[in-house]
């Protein structure tokens, strides 16, 4: 496609997101809109309702951004916003959507994965944690990125029940996990929002074919999981050489394991139930620290928020290439952004965005 | 190479210090009364991911190694060497099923069944300070003692660790003081990689062309 013709192919498609927005907010039942702003590198966009009906016109409902490469290869499934307070994950895909090129095999990133969850905020580690946080990109235009919630809205799902039964294990977790995208994995088609939310991704990972999934979170700063690789067990020898690379390059990571008796996890039933190795990725965020009063969710000088989004697409970019050294190039996919992910650490990250 | 010819420098301060030397014979690497030799079997004790990271250091150090997450006692067989990797994972070990009484159990045999079949010992603890804490600390307590060579990522006595403090798992000098107490020799790394160089040298694999 010339580059014109696709710039305004990108520049129409986001035209009709936001009509898409303003007519689903004019009827109340609109998916959540943000300010990400698709480069490039995005070919299309599409909706997650486009893998669960259902889900059209829904709070649940949120854009997929595809990245297709020039060459062929595999196929990355990138989620960010899980947890919609979990932002480092939320803002490496959203830069992954406005810098990246993908050179091989295509890029399926979903920034805002429980859209329910962005439109709100109960500050459940913090409850001085902002509802928005800013950042100023290089034309010194300020954007505005909402700091949601770990969970679905409650006025987007029916009421908690006192015990949450995951499907299909039976496994028994508090009521209001039931509104956790991350407990609710493999999702049911007539479930609740969350369930569903939980299908359609499914649907999509079976549908594309997708051989790696990257689900980005984010902990506390002194939390177990801080600064954690988590694999499927399948994906455990890609996440070895993924962290011992990142170690030699100065990124310190630990690696765990998906436990086999605790469930609803990304990692453990997408790699349980489809062809798609799984990872979870935790980078540290100050705002998840109880003890922390008004935390600086972008700039704490422990974690800001450029290192942890550095931290995450390293991580993605270390798993891309020892699954290329392991698996074969036949399934192999890449990127290339325009700037050296090095250039984040300490740096301002919203001057690396559109 | 700077990195290698440092922990060369270490290996032979720490095998001198304990009236032992290195000698590289054929694929063999003498220490003393200590003979490393192939084939190798990987196996965490604690059930943490490191064993997954130490194959990959075995790959990249050219040596015959199998892995087995939990190696049962007939997979011992064969064997000349087995490194064991010390740290506890909760999740390795809800994935194991078992606990750490289990694990100690279990481990207890290997080591037991492994001293029996004159099957050599590496300890390795490479995942750093996320890898100390109660659970860690009696695994390695209690296995570190059987090993015939620790090799560990933390500072050694008296030398400032320049790394991230969370990488450092002997912060403590909880391994210096179990090598000296035990008379293992030991080799301090400051990243998980720099256990290629030691294997490199513990089983004398000659040089590759780049």
């Amino acid at each position: 496609m010339r580059e014109g013709t696709r710039s305004a192919f990108v520049w129409i498609s986001v035209s009709v997101l936001l009509l898409l927005a303003t007519c689903f907010a004019v009827c109340g039942t609109a998916p959540t809109s943000h300010d990400v702003r698709p480069g490039y590198g995005v070919s299309e966009i599409r909706w997650l309702s486009d893998y669960l009906p259902a889900l059209e016109g829904t709070p649940g409902d949120t854009p997929i951004y595809v990245l297709r490469g020039g060459e062929p290869g595999g196929a990355l499934l990138l989620l960010g916003g899980t947890h919609a307070n979990e932002i480092a994950g939320i803002m490496a895909a959203t830069l992954f959507v406005e810098r990246a090129t993908v050179t091989r095999g295509t890029v399926y990133v979903i920034p805002h994965a429980n859209n329910s969850a962005s439109r709100y905020n109960s500050g459940v580690f913090n409850a001085m944690t902002p509802e928005w946080f800013e950042l100023t990109n290089a034309a010194g235009e300020l954007r505005r990125f909402r700091y949601g919630d770990r969970r679905t809205h409650p006025e987007d799902q029916e009421p908690d029940p006192d015990v949450f039964v995951h499907h299909p294990s039976g496994l028994e977790l508090d009521g209001d996990e039931a509104r956790n995208l991350n407990r609710n994995h493999p999702g049911l088609p007539d479930g609740t929002l969350t369930q569903q939310i939980s299908y359609a991704l499914f649907t999509l990972v079976n549908e594309e074919e997708v051989d790696i999934l990257v689900d980005m979170h984010e902990s506390s700063l002194t939390g177990r999981l801080a600064n954690t690789l988590v694999s499927h067990p399948r994906a455990v020898d890609i996440a070895a050489f993924a962290v011992l690379d990142l170690e030699l390059d100065g990124i310190a990571l630990k690696q765990e394991v998906s436990s086999e008796e605790f469930f609803g996890l990304s990692h453990r039933e997408f790699g349980d139930r489809t062809a798609a190795l799984a990872f979870l990725i935790e980078s540290a965020n100050p705002g998840q620290e109880a003890s922390i009063e008004n935390p600086d969710v972008v700039n704490d000088p422990r974690s800001p928020l450029a290192d942890r989004v550095q931290l995450q697409l390293r991580t993605i970019e270390a798993i891309l290439a020892n699954h290329a050294l392991l698996e074969g190039t036949t399934r192999a996919i890449s990127f290339t952004l325009p700037f050296a992910l090095t250039d984040l650490h300490g740096g301002n990250l919203g001057m690396f965005m559109r | 190479m700077k990195r290698r010819k440092a922990i060369g420098a270490t290996l032979l301060v720490m095998l001198g210090a304990f009236g032992a030397f290195a000698a590289a014979q054929g694929d063999e690497v003498q220490t003393g009364s200590l003979t490393f030799a192939q084939p190798v079997l990987i196996t965490s004790i604690g059930q943490s991911a490191g064993a997954a990271q130490a194959r990959v250091v075995a790959i990249k150090a050219g040596i015959d190694a199998a892995y087995t997450q939990r190696a049962t006692l007939e997979e011992l067989e064969g064997f000349a060497t087995l490194i064991v990797v010390l740290g506890a994972s909760s999740k390795g070990l809800g994935a194991a099923g078992v606990n750490i009484d289990g694990e100690i159990a279990w481990a207890t045999d290997l080591l037991g069944k492994a001293r029996e079949l004159g099957i050599l010992v590496i300890a390795m603890h490479i995942e750093g300070g996320a890898r100390r804490g109660p659970s860690s600390d009696e695994i390695i307590t209690t296995f570190a003692p059987y090993a015939d060579y620790l090799i560990v990522k933390g500072s050694m006595p008296d030398v400032q660790w320049t790394a991230d403090e969370s990488a450092n798992g002997n912060a403590d000098g909880l391994f210096t003081t179990i090598a000296a107490e035990n008379e293992i020799p030991i080799a301090y790394i400051d990243a998980t990689l720099g256990a290629v160089d030691v294997l490199i040298e513990l089983f004398g694999i000659p040089p590759t062309e780049d």
